[in-house]
This record gives structure tokens, sequence and C-alpha cells, in this order.
């Protein structure tokens, strides 16, 4: 019976391994533009998270105001090189803004930071 | 079930080759079929794992005395509720048991790591694949839990006493599991590495996967403490033996990277130190497999002497190369994106507290190695003992306690006078008033009372954290609960990392208490009598004895008093006299003041086929100290032998945990949907947006 079981095993290790040369499904290695995309998705996901962050840092009394204002704007203007990079020609400066105000907004609301600019702790 | 072990082991091995070939040749070639047939060799090699590891629980289950393993590790007589302990019990059980985990979390961290990854997944598919060749090499050629014996016992020799305790159950796979785990943020650092990927692509995978083993280590060290404390009988919990230190090692690195990987994060900064952080850590945790696997260093936890220590030692020295070799081929390209700003900053914070870590560690690891060097250096194996250890790393040790209050009130970049003044006012007031206090209420020990100051210092400057955040967001309109839970929940690594630091405050309580104000007496009682140490009265009420096959087992009841010391102001005077901490009384009765709070039954069992005594401590606990009873021996005259000891703050060691564990979750809950929002975002597709699996 132990002899009849690794057998087994070991057929249906050589049909799972053997299937992406003699199955229906075709592969490609990933391109370059993929991986370009992919990661360039993640660094726009990285940038609304440190928006976020500075967010948070700002109105706990973290950061001043100017430095601040300063991170904020840099990071935005990542973002938006970044946005306009994903979409290309396709879209508008002013439906790129929509988007990366609709993310940051989404990110507030999840934090419940108080509105841009609040009060902070000093 | 020998038979299908031994072919699993079989396969295993056969699949792990053929993963780490495939992998490569598929990606250098560019051939899809073959990276993708790879990849899924990878992971039945998880199959086949759990195929040999089922058979030889089986094996124990039906009681299979043929297989060697089974016959050294378990008899009839053993509870079947410790199946699962002697699984790995042993050696080469131990070891099936960490190829389990391997290829278990192996097969979870390729099947969800991110797409973005694809470059360099062959890769790290190649280097788990060849560190789970490794294993399933030992398994099926040098150490063999499926080896059969000629001539089959009618019993087993049963299972090791000490490990018949409930921490077994998780303590070792905890520990073990905690250790191999390193392997995944590793092999995904250096698959990234290989594929030229040098920035911060692996980041979010290397962070939660070494938070995952970080967390499962410390958890499995702190068990361990438990288990020394409960069933060792030496009324400790740390001695800095050399395998509690080498789990401690890689513990401590990677508490380095998990502070350091958020500068990178963050800042764009240390990528290079981080990387080299996980090599560290990869190769003090194989630094901990060789020395558990019959390595040159005694160790009342390591396996026997074998060749399995040269083979071990073989692999250690293969991966610090591999990893070391690869870091400085790639070094040039992985420079931080800026400078530091300024040495007042959070992110110089995270850096001090990474070099106190790696002072911590680098100390312990020449204290673990000393011996090896004496032995080379003049032939004589000198070992270095507990004081070297509290000595060397008391000190550092609290400075990272310190760090943990400075480096959350820094800001990053860089601070003003007038911040620094605000954020450090109140923690440094709340330290200082602390040690105040403690100096006029006449406690001792200048050192400990430091230590306490330190402890309020960090604790208040994390309550400040929480309040300020707290206060901004009951300004915009919740109420206090709710605004706090908005606080964490917005930031939950950070959060998630101050509970933990509130449970190291709480260890740090329990170490300072037991280090510093333990008492402890020796005494031999008859029925009847008791023993008096501080303001406790144990009284020798009754006792026990069972004698079984494998052991004879002896216990006591025991009645435990509060006292009123003015009752007994004539005998404490006595025995301060004489310089002693405790006093027998042959005469029991109750005096007037006595209030009976415990009973306590103190167990001693001595198995002849071990040739081993163990022993289970009658401990009564509460939040301020512990009354610690250990039964030494029941001597021929009838007298019980006893050791006690009163463990302030020990409590608050064992406490921490949960806190330890909770703020691991909190870090590593995923931090927020905004991802997957995102990916279903209309950003326009390009035509070739179907990759394949790949």
């Amino acid at each position: 019976m132990p002899v009849v079981l690794g057998t087994l095993l070991a057929l249906i290790s050589v049909a799972v391994i053997a299937y992406p040369f003699f199955g229906s499904k075709r592969y490609r290695m990933v391109s370059e533009r993929f991986i370009t995309r992919e990661l360039s998705r993640a660094e726009r996901l990285r940038i609304y998270r440190k928006i976020s962050d500075i967010d948070a840092d700002f109105t706990s009394g973290d950061l001043t105001e100017a430095d601040y204002q300063q991170q904020r704007d840099m990071l935005r203007v990542s973002a938006a090189e970044i946005l306009r990079q994903e979409s290309g020609a396709s879209s508008s400066n002013s439906a790129r803004d929509e988007e990366l105000e609709k993310e940051i907004s989404r990110l507030r609301e999840q934090s419940a930071q108080p509105p841009e600019g609040g009060d902070p702790l000093r | 079930m020998a038979d299908l072990g031994v072919m699993a082991l079989l396969l295993g091995l056969a699949l792990s080759a053929y993963s780490a070939v495939g992998s490569i040749i598929g990606e250098k070639r560019g051939m899809a079929e073959l990276v993708v047939s790879a990849r899924r060799a990878l992971y039945m090699t998880t199959l086949a794992a759990a195929v040999a590891s089922g058979a030889l629980i089986n094996a124990f289950v039906q009681n299979d005395f043929s297989i060697k393993y089974v016959a050294d590790h378990s008899n009839t007589l053993m509870d079947r509720a410790f199946v699962w302990v002697a699984f790995y019990a042993g050696n080469e059980g131990s070891l099936l048991y960490i190829l389990l985990t391997l290829s278990i979390i192996t097969a979870l961290s390729v099947w969800f790591a991110p797409k973005r990854l694809a470059r360099s997944m062959p890769w790290t598919i190649a280097i788990l694949a060849v560190i789970q060749l490794f294993y399933f090499g030992v398994l099926a050629f040098v150490a063999s839990p499926f080896e059969l014996l000629g001539t089959v016992p009618g019993d087993g020799r049963g299972i090791n006493p000490l490990l018949t305790h409930p921490g077994m159950f998780s303590h070792p796979p905890l520990l073990m599991g905690g250790l191999i785990a390193i392997t995944i943020p590793f092999a995904f650092v250096s698959g990234a590495m290989i594929a030229g990927n040098y920035g911060d692509d692996w980041i979010d995978v290397a962070r939660v996967s070494a938070i995952i083993s970080w967390g499962v280590l410390g958890t499995g060290m702190l068990l361990g403490a438990w288990w020394a404390y409960t069933i060792l009988g030496w009324g400790g919990y740390w001695a800095w033996d050399p395998i509690e230190n080498v789990a401690l090692m890689p513990w401590l690195v990677m508490t380095a990277f998990i502070h350091s990987v958020m500068v990178q994060k963050r800042r764009g900064m240390f990528r290079m130190w981080n990387v080299a952080l996980l090599n560290i850590a990869f190769v003090l945790a194989q630094l901990g497999m060789f020395i558990n696997r019959g390595g040159p260093v005694v160790s009342v936890h390591s396996f026997a002497a074998s060749t399995l220590g040269v083979i071990f030692l073989i692999f250690m020295l293969a991966s610090l190369v591999f990893a070391f070799a690869l870091f400085l081929w790639r070094m040039p390209e992985m420079k931080s994106d800026r400078a530091m700003e300024s040495f007042i900053s959070r992110e110089a914070s995270f850096l001090i507290n990474n070099f106190l870590f790696l002072s911590v560690m680098a100390v312990t690891l020449w204290g673990v190695l000393f011996p090896l060097f004496s032995d080379l250096a003049r032939d004589v194996s000198v070992s270095v003992s507990a004081p070297y250890f509290d000595r060397a790393n008391g000190p550092v040790l609290l400075g990272i306690v310190i760090m943990m209050g400075i480096g959350p009130l820094l800001p990053w970049r860089k601070s003003s006078a007038r911040s620094l003044k605000q954020w450090f006012m109140w923690p440094t007031l709340v330290g200082v008033l602390t040690i105040v206090v403690l100096v006029a209420l006449g406690v001792q020990r200048p050192v400990a009372i430091l230590a306490f100051g330190v402890v309020a210092f960090v604790a208040t400057a994390i309550s400040e954290e929480w309040w300020r955040g707290t206060a901004a967001r009951h300004q915009a309109g919740d109420n206090w609960l709710l605004a706090w839970w908005r606080l964490v929940n917005g930031n939950r690594p950070r959060h998630g990392g101050y509970i933990v630091h509130i449970s190291i405050l709480m260890l740090g309580l329990g170490i300072i208490g037991t280090n510093f104000y333990q008492q402890r007496t020796d005494g031999a009682l008859s029925l009847g009598e008791s023993l008096v140490i501080d303001n406790y009265r144990i009284e020798y009420v009754g006792n026990g004895d069972e004698s079984r096959r494998d052991r004879i087992a002896q216990w006591a009841e025991m009645s435990v008093y509060r006292i009123d010391t003015n009752d007994y102001s004539t005998e404490i005077a006595v025995a301060r006299d004489e310089g002693l901490s405790g006093f027998t009384l042959e005469n029991s009765e109750v005096r007037p003041n006595d209030e009976l709070i415990a009973q306590i039954q103190p167990w001693h069992g001595f198995y002849p086929d071990f040739n081993m005594a163990s022993v289970r401590s009658g401990i009564r606990s509460t939040i301020v100290e512990d009354l610690y009873v250990i039964p030494r021996d029941f001597l021929a005259d009838g007298r019980i032998s006893l050791a006690v000891s009163i463990n302030p703050l020990a409590w608050w060691l064992w406490a921490s945990g949960p806190f330890f564990i909770l703020g691991t979750m909190v870090a590593l809950w995923p931090q927020s949907s905004v991802e997957r929002r995102s990916k279903h975002q209309k950003v326009p597709a390009a035509p070739d947006d179907n990759e394949g699996e790949l």
C-alpha cells in the first residue's frame, strides 16, 4: 500500500509539472512593458501611502506646516507624473488631477483625517 | 509507512532539484513553460514534505516501533496528545518539521508574490528550491527519520520527560519555524538583487515576511522562557545558553531590519543596510541550525554531536559566501535616494537603535563562539556564562529601551529645539519623577531604579504620541475611543509597533524585578513544618506518590499563608542575624494574622530510562510577585528538600506575550484597501495586457 501511494504521488507530481508543456494554455515571459506598468502602479500606491502618512504626521504635530506643504506638493507632483505615464496621452490634465484627488480623499477618509490644513497640536 | 516516507523524501529531493535548475534555465533562455513548470515543482515539494511528515506521525500513532525514530521517542505509555511533540522531539524529526514548515511558507510566499516581482521570481524560486534541496537531501541520506531497526522492540524508549509540558506543543515549532522563515525575506531580496531590481520593489514582501518570522521567533523564545521557568526547576527563565543565543541573535538583527525598513519605505534610505541586515539574519539562522545539529558548542538543548554538524557548517559557510558575494556585486547600484539631513531625526534614531541591536548581537555571538576560539588558541574550551552576557549586554539593552522612547518623538528629516522641548518635556518629567519617588520610598539598587525611570519615560512617550494623535482627531469631531481607533487604524505598522513596545516594557519590568529583587532560601521540611520567607509561610501538609513503568513521581501538598511579619519578629530577627533570607518552623500553628491564600502542589518525577529528573514548580503568581517553590528532592527520612524564591514582577514577563502578538498582528494587518481599489481603477490598459500565468 505505501508503495502504491508513493507511486501515485510521483505520478501526480509529474503530471503537475509537465502540464505547462502539454496543456492548452500558452505562456509568455513577462515583457518589460508589463513590469514597468506594475512597478509604476506600485510606486504610485507607495506615494499615496506616503501622502497619508505625512497627513497623519502633520495632524499629530510631527511635521511643521512648511515641511508638510513642501513634502505633500512634491509627492503630489510625483503621483501626477506617474499617473500621466500610466494613462499615456489618453486622459487630460484635469482628469488626472481628479483621479489623484480622489485617491487622496479616499486615504484621508479611511484614516479620518481632519480637512487639509487642520490645526495641529502645538 | 516508512517506505512511503522515504519515497516522499526522494521525490521532494528530485522536485527541488528540478525546480532550482528549471527556474534558472527557463529564465536565462526565456522558456516560459519551463519557468512555470519549475514553480509548480516547488509547490509539489510541499505535498512531498507533508506526505513524509504524515507518514512519520502515522507511525507514532500506530506505535510502529520498527522505525528507529519512533522507538527512540515514544512508547505505548505516551499520552497520544504528545505524538505532535514526539514528531519533532529528536534530530531527524525536527529536521522534517523544519522542512515541512519551510515548504509551506515557501509555497504561500511564491503563490502570493506580487506580479511586479515577476522578473526576479525565477531567481527567488531557485534560491528557495536549493534550500529545500539541502533539507530533503539531509533527510533522505544522512538523518532519515524512517531508518528501520533490525529487531523490532516490544515497546519504545518513550518521550523525553522534559518535553511533556504544554509549552512544548508550541515553543519548539515556533522557534524552529521562526528561524527557518527568515529564508523567505532573504530569498526574495536575493532574487531581486540577482535580477537587478535594486529599487524598493521587494520591500513590502520582505517587510511582511520578516515581521512574520520575527513575531513567530519572538513568541517561540518567550514560550521557551515560560517552559524553562515552570519545568526546569532552576527558578530562572533565560540562561544565555548557546541555543537560546542562536535564536536571539537573528531575532535582534530582524528587529533592527523591521525598524530600518521603515526608513527605506518612507525616505528611500538605508537600502544597502537593509539588504545587509537580511543577509546577516539568514546566516545567523544557519549558524543556529549548525550549533543545534551537533555543532561544537555545548548546550543543554542541542542534539547529540554527529556528522550533521559538519554538513550544516558547510551549508552555513556556503550561505555566507553567496549572500555577501551577491551583496558586494550589487552594492554600487543600491545607493540611497537621499542623505540624512540631521542627526536629530527619526531616521537617525533608527540608525542608532540598529547599531545597538547589532552590538548586542555581536557581544552575544562572541560569547557563543568564545569556547571555540579558546579551544583553537589554548587547546582549552572556556565557556562564558550569564554574568558576561548580563554585564556586556545589560547597559546596551537599556540603551535600546531608551531609544524606544526617543525615536517615536523625533520627526522625520530634522527637528527644532522648540519641538524637542515640547515633545520630551512630559516623558522626561515622568521618568525623573519615577526615580525620585522610588528613591524616596527607600527602594534599593540604583541600576534598577534607573531602569524603572527609563520604562516610565518610554511609557509616557508612547502615551503622549497616542494622546496627541487622538486629541487631533477628537477636535475633528470623533469621540475619544473612535479617535484613538482611527489613529491606530490610519497607520497600523507604526501603532502596532507601539503595542509591541509596550510589551517590551512589560518584559523589562519582569526582567528588572526578577534580576534585581529576587529573594531565595532553601530548606528541608518534615510534614507539619513550615518555611517562612518575606511575608509568606509555606506549610508542608501532605504528599503523594505514583509509580509507573516509565517514572516514579512524588508531590507535596502545601498551604501558603500571607503573614504579618510582626507575628514572627523574634524568628525574623534571629534569621537576619545569621544572614538568612528565610527560616523553618517546626511548629506550624496558625498565628493571629496568618491568612491562607493558596494551595500549591510542587511535583517531582524521576525517569529511570532517561536517568533524568523533571519537576513542576509550585507557583503562586500575582501581578506583584511570584512565590516559586522548587521541589529539589524527596528525602529518605520523609522530608522534602525545597528551594523557595520570591520573584517580583515575574507575572509581567508572561503578560507581555499577548501584547507582543497583538502588536505584531496589528503591524502586519494589510494597511489599506487602496491597493485593492486601485487595481480596479480605470487606467487605460496597454495592448499586450495579457501576459499568461507569468
